[in-house]
């Protein structure tokens, strides 16, 4: 009887214990990464709306962002092996780019249905600046990190505009 | 004196309108952000890594039958599970050759993925949430239906790259082989 009790305290305290380190993980991923950037992309939004930059940068935006030609000039020059790895880090500039975009839909700028293809146009340089690092994480050997970045780079010229189109057709008649 | 005044309030502006934006992002996004983070931290934790890796050994093997599952299901799980930067460590149980394709296929998903699961890459939220902001003033009832087409134009997405980088990094591969 008394092992049994014993039994459900622990597994009870077991799983309290889990939740509890969860919403903790939770709230320190808010406060330390979630917030802050929050903060930094809210102050750009407001920026944009209320200074005559957004007009500026909507008018540039617009031109490439209201059709799938235009996304995928922005998808190919994002790709340029030169470039992808320098406009990696971070995403910093994927999501600059996805909230000045954002905020044009807002605005009634760009029609929503071209929100799916701008995902993928902007982001063609995802990780690109990380591929040693994510190969290394993967127990890579030296060799196939050698091989692997350009591989990397060279294919994301092939499959950035395709992942646009790809982005087209999955919006089609949302 | 009045050029001065206007100035100083559309200087303010600037921030009122921003922190009106934030406000929005706080109670609109932050506590199922939160409560959503919670859920799923818990769940990864009682499914425990063992279960976890014995999937990823089995997703990993050689062979194009395996493609689909390769580059689809085994990033997925990667990043929904371990989420980034801790999930290429599952390149560890590829063949040496398919790695940077591995990588190029979880790398890719690791945004489209934000739109449902935000949990799996909370540092970067901004590429999906940027844009599902502007999409969320003009058309509110698309937003869900939006991120749903995301996370599966990702898997096809991540799908393509997954081949395509297979079949770039062998060549390559063969090419330094042969000049050596």
């Amino acid at each position: 009887m008394q092992a049994l009790i014993e039994k459900i305290g622990r597994s009870v305290g077991g799983v309290v214990g889990t939740l509890f380190q969860a919403g903790r993980d939770a709230v320190d991923l808010c406060l330390k990464t979630i917030i802050p950037f929050m903060a930094f992309v809210t102050f750009v939004i407001g920026l944009i709306l209320e200074t005559g930059v957004g007009d500026a940068i909507a008018n540039g935006i617009k031109g490439f962002s209201s059709s799938l030609g235009g996304l995928m000039i922005v998808c190919i020059i994002c790709a340029i092996p030169l470039l992808s790895p320098l406009l990696g880090p971070g995403a910093v500039i994927a999501q600059i780019v996805g909230v000045l975009i954002g905020t044009e839909i807002g605005r009634g700028n760009i029609d929503p249905s071209m929100a799916l293809p701008a995902l993928f146009a902007i982001n063609p340089q995802v990780g690109c600046d990380f591929v040693p690092v994510g190969l290394a994480l993967g127990e890579a050997e030296p060799k196939t990190v050698e091989v692997g970045v350009p591989a990397v780079l060279t294919s994301r010229m092939i499959t950035g505009p395709i992942s646009v189109v790809v982005g087209y057709l999955f919006a089609l008649g949302l | 004196m009045d050029a001065l005044v206007a100035g100083a309030e559309a200087f303010i502006q600037v921030f009122r309108t921003a922190a009106d934006v934030f406000v929005g992002f706080t109670t609109g996004i932050i506590p199922i952000v939160v409560v959503f983070l919670t859920a799923v931290n818990a769940t990864v934790n009682f499914i425990g890594k063992d279960r976890v890796e014995g999937f990823a050994k089995w997703a990993s093997q050689e062979g194009w039958v395996y493609m689909p599952v390769r580059y689809t299901l085994l990033p997925f799980v990667a990043v929904f599970m371990l989420t980034n930067p801790v999930c290429y460590t599952f390149g560890t149980f590829l063949p040496e050759k398919h790695k940077p394709a591995f990588y190029d296929a979880a790398v890719s998903f690791v945004h489209p993925i934000t739109g449902i699961f935000p949990h799996a890459n909370g540092g970067e939220l901004f590429v999906w949430l940027g844009i599902a902001a502007g999409v969320e003033i003009v058309a509110p009832d698309t937003v869900t239906a939006l991120a749903v087409r995301y996370l599966l134009a990702g898997l096809v997405v991540i799908l393509i790259r997954g081949i395509t980088t297979d079949i770039i990094y062998g060549i390559m591969s063969a090419r330094k082989e042969n000049a050596e």
